[in-house]
């Protein structure tokens, strides 16, 4: 029998994998950085923002999981 | 793809061009929300199978779902593109909307209204009016309901629409269409229960694609001493950056507005009107799962709301304090190619974020529209199914029916709101127009409710006379003005009053004389046993005592916390 999946579990994964990318992209740029940066490039806001996302994700995916029922 | 690449943003007078090209990344980060939301659509459809499941997902939510869920709803689109772009034109003032024009209500919602929707047991706001009032007072209010929603979802069509445009470059109906076929699939499949799940993770979304916009923004301008120094020193007044100070004439402040009107006009009227009778929200909170959940849900919810400011108004003084180039209205745009006071939030997302935080703060726009309208056509297609089509024109129908009909009604309100996203386009400020409405269909039907909620002689024919003499009166005033912009004068006390006291004074005028001729005719019609309003009216109903385990349970407690908040930040920022 289907638990449904809790809509936590749905915001842990989103944010996890958006975690992974914009920190990703965040390093990325540090060899590469753009022509035109954004006020503020310096702070490079996507290196911790993004950590801060995954983080929060991971753990939200783990803490609600889903579960089959037996 | 070309890299990314900020054209007009630091141009001392900006082409009405597109102004940020997006990456893989941003691509990749949008594409992926899409996913999600037409997944959970999907995997709920097998749990949206009888008119409980789909139009009151099956009652089960728990108090922080439906709460989110509560705020969510109303965070659309416009709630942050025009909130925004009124911070740029009016200043702090536009937080009054936020503040007095939400929590107050709210608070009431949970600790004394909530109680009479949850015992009856009533699907909708049109469905409680008929148990109290019968069934004429249901249609008017059923059918001036769903006429709003569709218009309201049409605004937030427009909005989101904007944004694509304004920062992508992308066609306008290509945005509206592919965001309006996502909601319509994920609400047709998965009823309510689809459209909260997606509420609450938009609600996270646009929390965490746009909280960078005002972090960096106070970063760069040092504090908020330093901003209000950078408004003055353009704007040469300190207008912009205080809540009540200048509210004791029309013409002292920004918005042509006066105190008596933002409290008794906004605070009262508009605001209990929205957050008490507006079935867009109610119905999120008539999903609880037991009473408790249901009071706390609108008191959690207030606190949230308390908070929106930080992204919504903030953004938008940042912008008169940081950006190097004057933002007008739509009529003034549209001659000179300038941005729009409504493209606020967009261009300061351009300010500060790169590949991958830009998809991040587009993805929260979307998903802004996307809960908005979610709110409107699930709300529409309860109030369509339940208060017209099988309260006049259907009754018998087995419940597959029903839940059948929810989901062609879920398409065909999409449908009609794409439709009304055009008709927005001409409005000076988005959010002007969405007062407009509220002052046709809200400020009277908040009259008709609260009356029948709180006294037993009101009756039958008061109710329906009151409601239709109400929302008469809120469209005539509106002609009035229309076709002589001297009787300004009269419907908002004062000829230095501006569009936005002009729609608060119509909604206190509407609510006035709804309330009035309710009284009146009441006072001349026979009344109903008082047997027969137990669980629908203050006095005659037996509200279900509460056993909380601990008293930091109790909803009074939390309640009391939020408003005392709630008059410090007004005091504050005095």
């Amino acid at each position: 029998m289907r638990e449904t999946m809790s809509i936590w579990f749905f915001c842990g994964v989103l944010f996890f994998i958006y975690g992974i990318i914009i920190t990703g992209q965040g390093i990325w740029e540090l060899s590469h950085p753009p022509a035109q940066p954004p006020v503020l490039y310096s702070l490079h806001a996507p290196i911790w923002w993004g950590a801060m996302m995954g983080i929060a994700g991971l753990f939200y995916t783990i803490r609600h999981w889903p579960h089959r029922n037996r | 793809m070309k890299p990314f690449t900020l054209l007009a943003t630091f141009a001392a007078e900006p082409a009405k061009t597109q102004i940020a090209y997006l990456h893989g990344v941003d691509i990749a980060v949008i594409a992926i929300y899409f996913a999600i939301v037409i997944y959970i659509g999907f995997y709920l459809k097998g749990e949206s199978n009888t008119s409980e499941d789909f139009f009151m997902a099956g009652r089960e939510m728990t108090m922080w779902i439906a709460g989110l869920s509560f705020v969510s709803a109303n965070l659309g689109s416009l709630e942050l593109m025009g909130w925004a772009g009124s911070a740029y034109e009016y200043g702090i003032l536009a937080t009054h909307w936020y503040w007095i024009g939400a929590i107050p209500a709210m608070l009431f919602l949970g600790l004394v209204m909530m109680p009479f929707y949850y015992i009856s047991k009533v699907n909708s706001v049109p469905g409680y009016l008929n148990l109290r009032y019968g069934p004429g007072t249901r249609a008017l209010s059923g059918i001036s309901f769903a006429f709003m929603t569709i218009l309201m979802s049409g605004i937030n069509m427009y909005a989101m629409a904007v944004v694509m445009k304004v920062v992508l470059g992308w066609d306008l109906n290509f945005s509206i269409w592919v965001s309006s076929i996502t909601v319509a699939v994920y609400v047709a499949l998965g009823g309510l229960r689809s459209a909260i799940y997606n509420e609450v993770l938009q609600f996270f979304l646009i929390w965490i694609g746009s909280l960078l916009i005002p972090i960096l923004g106070l970063i760069e301008v040092g504090s908020w001493h330093n901003l209000e120094a950078k408004i003055y020193e353009r704007l040469h007044t300190h207008d912009y950056v205080h809540l009540w100070s200048t509210l004791g004439h029309f013409r002292d402040n920004p918005m042509g507005v006066n105190w008596f009107g933002i409290i008794f006009g906004l605070g009262f009227v508009v605001s209990f009107g929205y957050w008490t009778t507006d079935f867009l929200v109610v119905q999120r909170v008539l999903a609880a799962k037991d009473l408790r959940s249901a009071k706390m849900a609108p008191i959690l919810g207030s606190a949230l709301k308390m908070c929106v400011p930080f992204i919504v108004i903030l953004p938008g003084l940042l912008a008169l304090g940081v950006l190097p180039y004057k933002l007008v209205g739509t009529t003034v745009a549209m001659h000179t190619g300038q941005h729009t006071y409504n493209e606020v939030l967009p261009l300061m997302l351009v300010r500060y974020c790169g590949p991958g935080l830009l998809g991040l703060g587009v993805t929260a726009l979307i998903a802004g529209f996307m809960s908005g309208m979610a709110g409107n056509v699930s709300a529409f297609s309860t109030v369509w199914t339940y208060d017209i089509y099988a309260a006049f024109l259907n009754k018998n129908a087995t419940d597959q029916h029903y839940v059948k009909m929810g989901r062609w009604c879920t398409l065909l309100g999409v449908l009609v709101s794409v439709g009304t996203a055009y008709i927005v386009q001409h409005a000076a400020s988005i959010m002007d127009y969405v007062q407009q409405l509220f002052s046709f269909f809200i400020a009277p039907l908040f009259g008709t409710v609260i009356v029948g909620m709180l006294w037993k002689r009101a009756t039958k024919e008061g109710g329906f006379w009151g409601l239709l003499v109400g929302t008469v009166t809120s469209i005539s005033l509106w002609l009035w003005v229309k076709f002589d912009p001297h009787a300004l004068r009269y419907v908002a006390l004062s000829p230095d009053a501006k569009e936005m006291a002009e729609n608060i004074y119509r909604a206190l005028w509407a609510w006035s004389a709804g309330v009035i001729v309710t009284v009146i005719v009441s006072y001349a019609t026979q009344p109903r046993p008082v047997a027969e309003l137990e669980g629908l009216v203050y006095g005659a109903t037996k509200i279900p005592k509460e056993y909380d385990e601990h008293w930091y349970q109790k909803p009074i407690l939390w309640a009391g916390i939020v408003f005392v908040a709630f008059l410090a930040l007004n005091i504050i920022f005095w």
